[in-house]
């Protein structure tokens, strides 16, 4: 790495941090001052006090399907190269594709026994 | 193909526990006996493969196979004691078949598999496995989890400069640059990190101490075999970097540290937390005294069998707890009078940790600091007798707590019997271990060749 890439490397690490540094500073540096009073830090400030606290857990019921879709998902990814090198490829190629769904197909119906599938 | 057979059969063991995960009750009986027959088809299996170098994945060399024979041994008590649980089994073998596959890892992004593969398993083990508090359990499985989102984030960085420098994944044998090298010291921290060396050790103690104790002999054996193979891995990888150099301070740092937290612990499982990371700190020594050697075999060697050793040593002190239900040092007091025989073994085990002379650990200190004086690394040895002599202060005040001390009340009654043949077995092998080293040395002559 020869030295004028170094100095280009951290004057454009500079850059950015000052740039970051000026968005992330902008409402303070440029914005009109005002005194934070009353119920300046309640959420949204609508007037109305708040109902219930604002920091509320959730039920997610579908995070087991996001999951489940990500996993999938990046399984499938893998077959595309396969089958767009499909003419090229040989017998052993197929039986190596073959185990990788059926690994793909024994995945899902676990999961199905399992009872994942089912929204809860 | 047959170089990954061992990795196949555990491969095999994870689907057919799936497989009968499929049924509406899994046979208990069934469970169990997949799980413990795939590691042992996987130390057979070793015998037959040859030690041979595959570009570009896989490097399954004489220190591959050594490791791999340690990882799978050291796995065997987890697995003797797994309960018919489907998904439990599952989460144990996938980890083993992680560890297998990183031994036998040629280049980096290899290694990152496998480190991924054993590590994701693993914090579903430490916060599902064995009774107790599940919300305990679930803090530290989040807290490893996290720690080792780090280490695997900062590999991966190392990795990124690492190729910037060099345009490859292998072994590098050109000189690094500053990218290179600054590439190479992040992927040692990940493995350092993975370790539990000082300054990174935070995480280990609260894990280890929540988890079931089980499941900590597994990690502290075969997941620490596992990260200790990382280590050398990566110093294998870019020989030429400084970080190695560093490598010998750190450990003794780390066994100082261990040894001299694990003094004032009152919770028997956080003690021996400390301990682990007290020995943790010697390997990296080790391994710091194999790099300044030119990675000789015999440092290698060395290192190996401090894992083998410390594989009984662990497994069977926390096999104990595990039996025992024992959780502080004040129920420990006059124990010997209450079961005398898995007292006993416990004794020895725990003369076996501090490097008492007819055992195991002995032998296994004696051999790594033999090989660091060779390296000429005479100020972390010194540092690293001090962190011995220190771990012998609680190693000896336990002994005395369970021969010397009147029996109190409150203590737990004791599980099945049958699990404690195990703690004895753990116990035996330490002192044959320590009476015969010549034996392990043909031992492991069968796969040193």
């Amino acid at each position: 790495m020869s030295p004028q890439a170094l100095v280009a490397l951290v004057l454009n690490l500079l850059a950015v941090l000052a740039i970051v540094g000026l968005f992330a500073a902008a409402g303070k540096l440029f914005g009109p001052r005002s005194k934070p009073e009353g119920d300046a830090h309640m959420p949204y400030e609508t007037g109305l006090p708040p109902l219930s606290p604002s920091h509320e857990s959730m039920t997610a019921l579908y995070w087991r399907y996001a999951v489940l879709f990500v996993v999938f998902d990046v399984d499938l990814a893998f077959l595309l190269p396969w089958a767009l090198a499909r003419p090229a490829l040989d017998a052993a190629a197929l039986a190596a594709i073959s185990v990788f769904v059926f690994l793909i197909l024994f995945m899902l119906a676990y999961f199905w026994r399992k009872g994942v599938l089912e929204c809860r | 193909m047959n170089i990954l057979l061992p990795q196949f059969a555990l491969a095999g063991g994870v689907l057919g526990v799936l497989g009968l995960g499929l049924l509406r009750r899994p046979p208990f009986w069934a469970v169990r006996l997949t799980v413990l027959l795939a590691p042992a088809a996987a130390i057979l299996l070793l015998q037959v493969v040859p030690a041979s170098y595959v570009p570009p994945l896989l490097n399954v060399d004489l220190k591959s196979l050594g490791w791999q024979l340690v990882i799978y041994v050291a796995a065997l008590p987890m697995a003797l004691r797994a309960s018919g649980d489907d998904v439990e089994a599952t989460l144990f073998l996938g980890a083993v078949l992680g560890m297998g596959l990183l031994a036998a890892a040629g280049n980096l992004p290899m290694l990152f598999i496998g480190l991924e593969f054993m590590s994701l398993p693993a914090y579903l083990l430490v916060a599902r496995a064995g009774r107790g508090d599940a919300s305990r359990k679930i803090e530290a499985a989040l807290k490893y989890f996290f720690a080792g989102a780090l280490a695997g984030g900062v590999f991966l960085l190392g990795m990124a400069l690492f190729y910037w420098d060099t345009r490859q994944l292998g072994v590098s044998l050109t000189p690094l640059g500053p990218l290179g090298q600054a590439g190479a010291a992040l992927m040692a921290v990940a493995a350092l990190f993975k370790i539990g060396a000082v300054p990174l050790q935070w995480w280990l103690p609260d894990v280890y101490e929540a988890a079931a104790p089980e499941v900590v002999g597994f990690l502290s054996t075969a997941m620490k075999s596992a990260a200790v193979f990382f280590l050398m891995r990566v110093v294998q990888v870019a020989p030429a970097t400084d970080v190695a150099a560093l490598l010998p301070w750190v450990g003794a740092a780390t066994s100082l540290f261990g040894a001299v937290m694990a003094l004032r612990q009152e919770r028997l499982q956080r003690l021996l937390a400390y301990s682990s990371m007290a020995h943790a700190g010697l390997l990296i020594l080790g391994v710091g005294a194999w790099a300044k050697l030119g990675q000789s075999s015999a440092a290698a060697a060395s290192i190996l069998f401090y894992l083998g050793a410390y594989a009984f040593m662990s497994n069977g002190t926390f096999g104990f707890l595990s039996v025992t239900g024992l959780k502080t040092r004040s129920q420990l007091k006059g124990y010997a009078s209450r079961q005398p025989g898995p007292a006993l073994a416990f004794a020895v085990l725990l003369f076996s940790l501090g490097g008492i002379p007819p055992t195991g650990g002995f032998i296994a200190k004696l051999l790594v600091f033999w090989q660091a004086i060779a390296a000429g690394l005479t100020g972390p040895v010194l540092v690293g007798a001090v962190s011995a002599l220190v771990s012998l202060g609680y190693y000896l005040a336990l002994v005395r707590d369970i021969y010397f001390e009147e029996p109190c009340e409150g203590v737990p009654e004791p599980g099945p019997a049958g699990p404690r043949v195990l703690i004895l077995v753990c116990a035996l092998v330490s002192l044959v271990l320590g009476a015969a080293p010549l034996l392990l040395k043909n031992l492991a002559g069968v796969f040193w060749r």
